[in-house]
């Protein structure tokens, strides 16, 4: 099975795109953050309530406005907050933003009250089970769909972050040792390969020495084999490293 | 153009076209909170198209890079903001006057069955209770009959609350009960039957016990302004289940999958008719029901008025009279 599943949907423009599903912890997360936010929102009206209450209830037994006041809190403390935190938040409510995961329906766009109310008004009937069918059929389902998602026609995508400053040339004099790199970067080191060794760079700081030592000068000694180039001596390995993975990325 | 093709590694390709993707980035996020001058929606339209490319050619030279990731989910989040619906309002104002009244009427089967099942509750439970009295101790709650005991209207304790907390309360008891029968649609509609039966009896054996205690009057003067339209949400609740049901017990010619998510689009708007329908039966209840100004009639015809409105916008709109 494959091991991230993703939603592959395509615009009209014909240009196919596909968005990582989010898994059971990520939404787990999401909603225990919610909830902490529900509870939040409760504790701070009935203190309020209960600090004030007396001020209130002569004030309350006459006034429309105070009623509706509440009952619009409940709404949105409760049943109302998913929904309404995704109808106008294009699909997230503040425990998913934390989370870094969004509510899609299938085609893409946002989704809307109708779609939002029903895979909500459907927690009614995964909650009182513990969320046991919602977190099985997360967990194992091949669209990572609870009952509501399903119904609803919606999905919960990632929404990763990612660091374009990668791909920046970190010491742009690096390739200057090893100009023999220059044309044979390109047939060294493709996309993903160029990423993984960009990781290394930038963490070997943190790596025991011994290890780290050792990783580069396996990493040279492959990727010299690759470029067709002599492989540099174990001292000189991580010079070697950063001037193919400079070169690489001048792109030239 | 030049550039992506003479770009031999992500990372320069990458730089070559970063400035562009992160204005239709900041573009795309301002767009989906608020409407954008012309000039900026041409230009997040001509970046979208560029980015489109880009991710193209990400797709096919630097597959399952970073750098595709990125423009996966620049290229969605550009095209969510180019293609939502123009005017929520707009949306909203459909939703009400075609939506809802359509979703209604294709499931006339489904909402029959929810008030014959209601309704056959209801009878039973006046039934039961009218031809043996022992009955009530299993069918009418305690508050209740010790209230009717005591010879006072066991909703006057409702006064001495604050009716907006109580008016949240109902609220929140009712929302539970309506998205329960909606929800336990799943259950092939066992579950919304049994929980119309069991409302059905509930409200029928307290009916026909504040009858024989000869507190009619008292009960309806209660009951009358918001009750009619908690039986409307109850039943549209428990009709968008059935619609669910069906889908489940009956696909037709479409897979179980698909015909639950086409139930599910119906099922939208009845549910979106609920939500208003029981938060004004909950105002109603805090405020209408427990007032002693109002006499009994004016809150029927309140009640019932209203209900008779929602039924009629919901059944007959659209249609010559």
């Amino acid at each position: 099975m494959d091991p991230r599943p993703e939603l592959e949907l395509e615009t009209p423009e014909r240009v196919a795109v596909s968005l990582e599903l989010a898994g059971i912890g990520a939404r787990a997360l999401a909603w225990l953050a919610d909830a902490l936010c529900i509870f939040l929102v409760w504790v701070t009206v009935l203190v309020l309530y209960s600090i004030s209450g007396d001020l209130f209830r002569d004030v309350q037994a006459l006034s429309f406005a105070g009623q509706l006041l509440a009952v619009a809190s409940v709404l949105l403390a409760g049943w109302g907050w998913d929904v309404a935190w995704e109808t106008l938040g294009g699909g997230r409510t503040p425990g998913k933003r934390l989370a870094g995961i969004r509510v899609v329906r299938d085609d893409g766009g946002p989704p809307g009250l109708t779609e939002s109310l029903v895979r909500n008004t459907l927690r009614a009937v995964e909650l009182p089970l513990g969320y046991a069918p919602a977190i099985l059929a997360v967990a194992l389902g091949g669209r990572r769909q609870r009952l509501g998602d399903l119904v609803a026609g919606t999905l919960v995508v990632r929404q990763a972050r990612f660091d374009l400053s990668r791909y920046d040339l970190s010491e742009p004099g690096a390739g200057q040792r090893f100009p023999q790199l220059r044309s044979r970067a390109q047939a060294a080191l493709d996309a993903g390969g160029f990423e993984r060794l960009g990781d290394f760079l930038r963490r070997r700081a943190d790596i025991d020495p011994q290890a780290r030592a050792r990783v580069a000068s396996r990493l040279a000694l492959a990727l010299a084999a690759r470029a067709g180039v002599e492989a540099p001596r174990a001292e000189d390995a991580e010079a070697f490293l950063e001037a193919l993975a400079t070169w690489y990325a001048e792109g030239v | 153009m030049s550039g992506a093709l003479a770009s031999r590694s992500v990372a320069s390709f990458v730089r070559a076209h970063r400035q562009g993707w992160e204005r239709l980035g900041a573009l795309s996020e301002r767009a989906s909170t608020s409407r954008l001058p012309l000039a900026e929606v041409e230009e997040l339209d001509r970046l979208y198209r560029r980015a489109a490319a880009d991710l193209a050619l990400a797709r096919s030279r630097f597959a399952g890079s970073d750098a595709e990731g990125y423009l996966s989910q620049l290229v969605a989040s550009a095209y969510r903001a180019l293609y939502r619906p123009r005017d929520r309002g707009a949306a909203l104002l459909r939703l009400v006057r075609e939506g809802m009244p359509g979703a209604v009427r294709r499931h006339l089967a489904a909402l029959g069955l929810a008030g014959a099942l209601f309704a056959a509750g209801l009878a039973g439970g006046a039934l039961a209770v009218m031809l043996d009295p022992r009955a009530a101790v299993l069918l009418v709650p305690d508050p209740v009959r010790s209230a009717v005991a005591a010879g006072r209207m066991w909703t006057g304790h409702l006064l001495s609350a604050a009716p907006g907390i109580s008016s949240a309360q109902l609220l929140h008891n009712n929302v539970t009960a309506a998205a329960l029968a909606f929800g336990l649609g799943l259950t092939a509609g066992l579950g919304t039957a049994l929980l119309l039966l069991l409302n059905g009896v509930l409200v029928g054996a307290v009916f026909a016990y504040a009858f024989r205690h000869a507190m009619t009057a008292d009960l309806l003067g209660f009951v009358a302004a918001h009750g009619p339209l908690e039986i409307s949400a109850l039943l549209l609740a428990a009709q968008a289940g059935f619609v669910l049901a069906g889908a489940l017990v009956d696909p037709g010619e479409w897979p179980r999958r698909n015909a639950l998510q086409a139930a599910g689009r119906d099922a939208g708007p009845l549910l979106a008719a609920v939500v208003p329908a029981l938060t004004l039966a909950a105002l109603l209840e805090a405020s209408v029901s427990p007032a002693q100004a109002f006499p009994a009639l004016a809150k029927a015809a309140v009640g019932i008025g209203l209900a008779l409105a929602l039924w009629t916008w919901l059944l007959r709109r659209g249609r010559a009279a």
